[in-house]
């Protein structure tokens, strides 16, 4: 069964530290430092929200009928083997329409800092014990990496879907 | 059992892969495509026009796809008949298929209004790959053309004809802006301002009356070029080889309604799509504004689904019924139409018609619902080339519109969709901090 990056809003402090270590593991460096130092600014694909009291990090869900795949104009967006979602590593390339930006409704795709590209979580940044690095950068332990069983990927959907409003 | 789909675009490629998910069994494929290619990217042929992009790398699939998912493809080739009685289609060459669920990818087709000189050589349609192909040719030895229309698809053949090299490109808009359909001034205006920094010149209020031909008459702009003329050079249609004759029932040049003639050597009409509903009326199945469908996507008749841009929709606003014709919409239909072919009768939601995402230059542009409403609250930042229309009906956000910027788009849309109160939310969507909106959604379980 495919994992995902699982949300205990109830532990999220707000530090955003999965947001940093997000944009580290994209950069080309790989580190904060060496990403500084080489000029790069590399864009996080996972954002920390303030909603009322609450904060949240907010990310790409993957979804099971991925609107963004369909909205998709070029075909680049494609879901992998491992149920992974993204628009990299495909036959084709992003042409910046962001048709799929116009159809997430978790705000989870964004332009890339030049605005060539549509960016998002792709899962291209676990450590050698396959853990992502919004996960691994967590103090808190408000994100989790785990199987989801049925019932509750039936619950998490039905929660976001009645947020959301039946997208 | 065997699955019989008519079309190879958006609807009928995600028809193919949801009959192929896991558990769809072990049924047979055929796909019947019009169109000689592969299927491709409808709306990437401006990159093709201009110059930007090779046909291959348009392509929707990888090229082994119908293979892999063990379609037998049939391109090149239309469906002519449909006989719903003894569940057949007949095809142009001849050959017949059987098919126990048949699903109407049709498409639609890009109108040509009745015109004087509509049919002559350099008056082009960007709908095909056959189309964009066509006008790439005639582009490069032009150096004027008019664009009728001043809607997506012409302001995106204006722009690909510009950066294809072609000098002089002047859009006739019959409307007194662009984009009437999805933008409201101000937006419209940005794209304009971007459109006009290309090049690209505007005529407003106007529309084509004619489209002249060059028999016999001056090679008004046209180039002459290693012996051949290439339209548009001569804009005045008096320059040095201004009195050459160009061949004849070549596009020489428009008259606008108030009898104003534009040099043009290329014309292309982008005045939108009718819905390809020929096979199924011709069946006895209904139609309106595009083939009758029901919530599960099925036509009249029996057995026989739809999906696509040839369908109509119930708009989820307006309760109207409209014609499809929306990359996205199709997408989804082909999902759905699939689903109900394979019998889980899925019901297909009302679906937003108005869903458009494009980019003119550094411009992007999101219009989603409706443009206009009782309230309407706007964000203008020209500083961060940033401007935000939120249209409300009472708590409910009922349409917007980004120009400039455009993330978090999605979230808009989807409260559009739910209908989720989010009035007091009016500070951070018009800010556009999205993710506060989603996430308070989120916690309000």
């Amino acid at each position: 069964m495919p994992k995902q990056v699982l949300i205990r809003f109830e532990r999220c402090v707000g530090c955003r530290s999965c947001q940093l270590a997000c944009a580290v593991a994209h950069s080309e460096a790989k580190s904060l430092y060496g990403a500084v130092l080489n000029g790069e600014k590399p864009r996080a694909r996972v954002f920390v929200h303030q909603a009322g009291e609450h904060k949240a990090p907010l990310n790409c869900r993957h979804c099971q009928d991925a609107p963004c795949i369909d909205a998709c104009i070029a075909g680049a967006m494609h879901r992998k083997a491992d149920d992974t979602v993204t628009n990299i590593g495909g036959e084709q390339y992003c042409t910046a329409c962001w048709m799929c930006v116009m159809v997430c409704p978790y705000g989870a795709v964004r332009s890339d800092a030049a605005g060539t590209m549509a960016v998002k979580c792709d899962r291209e940044c676990k450590d050698d014990q396959g853990v992502p690095a919004c996960v691994r950068a967590c103090p808190t332990g408000a994100l989790v990496y785990a199987e989801v069983d049925a019932y509750s990927a039936g619950r998490r959907q039905g929660v976001l879907l009645q947020a959301l409003g039946g997208v | 059992m065997h699955f019989v789909i008519i079309g190879n675009s958006a609807a009928g490629v995600a028809a193919v892969e949801t009959l192929r998910r896991p558990g769809g069994g072990a049924s047979e494929i055929t796909v019947v495509a019009g169109e000689p290619e592969t299927a491709y990217s409808r709306c990437l042929l401006p990159d093709v026009l201009a110059g930007r992009r090779a046909e291959a790398s348009i392509r929707l699939r990888p090229a082994d796809f119908y293979r892999r998912l063990g379609v037998t493809l049939f391109s090149g080739v239309r469906a002519v008949e449909l006989q719903p009685g003894e569940k057949k289609v007949l095809l142009k060459d001849g050959r017949e298929l059987t098919y126990d669920r048949l699903l109407l990818a049709t498409g639609a087709a890009a109108v040509r209004p009745e015109l004087p000189g509509v049919r002559a050589d350099g008056v082009f349609v960007l709908r095909t790959m056959a189309d964009a192909r066509a006008l790439s040719a005639v582009a490069r030895r032009v150096t004027a053309a008019v664009v009728a229309g001043g809607g997506l698809v012409g302001l995106k053949a204006a722009l690909a004809l510009k950066l294809a090299g072609v000098a002089g490109v002047t859009v006739v808009v019959a409307s007194p802006r662009l984009l009437i359909r999805q933008l409201d001034e101000r937006a419209a205006a940005m794209v304009e301002g971007e459109l006009k920094e290309f090049g690209v010149q505007f005529i407003y209020n106007a529309g084509v009356k004619e489209f002249i031909t060059g028999t016999g008459g001056r090679a008004s702009g046209w180039r002459q070029d290693g012996g051949r003329f290439s339209p548009g050079e001569h804009l005045s249609g008096h320059g040095p080889d201004g009195g050459r004759e160009l061949p004849a029932g070549c596009l020489s040049g428009v008259v606008l309604d108030d009898s104003r003639e534009l040099p043009a050597g290329l014309a292309v009409v982008a005045k939108g799509v009718r819905p390809e509903t020929e096979l199924a009326a011709r069946a006895g199945g209904r139609v309106g504004r595009g083939i009758k469908v029901d919530e599960y996507l099925c036509t009249s008749l029996p057995d026989v689904f739809a999906a696509g841009d040839c369908i109509e929709v119930t708009d989820r606003l307006t309760g109207q019924p409209v014609n499809s014709a929306l990359w996205t919409l199709a997408f989804e239909q082909g999902r759905f139409a699939a689903a109900n072919m394979l019998g889980q009768r899925r019901a297909y939601p009302a679906p937003l018609t108005r869903l458009n995402s494009a980019r003119f230059g550094a411009v992007d542009v999101i219009s989603v619902g409706r443009l206009d409403g009782p309230e309407v609250f706007t964000l203008d930042d020209p500083l961060s080339r940033t401007y935000r229309r939120l249209v409300f009906d009472g708590d409910r956000l009922a349409g917007f519109i980004l120009a400039g910027r455009v993330d978090g788009a999605g979230v808009y849309t989807a409260l559009v969709k739910s209908g989720r109160p989010v009035k007091q939310h009016i500070r951070a969507l018009l800010g556009g901090r999205t993710g506060e909106v989603a996430v308070s959604g989120l916690m309000a379980r």
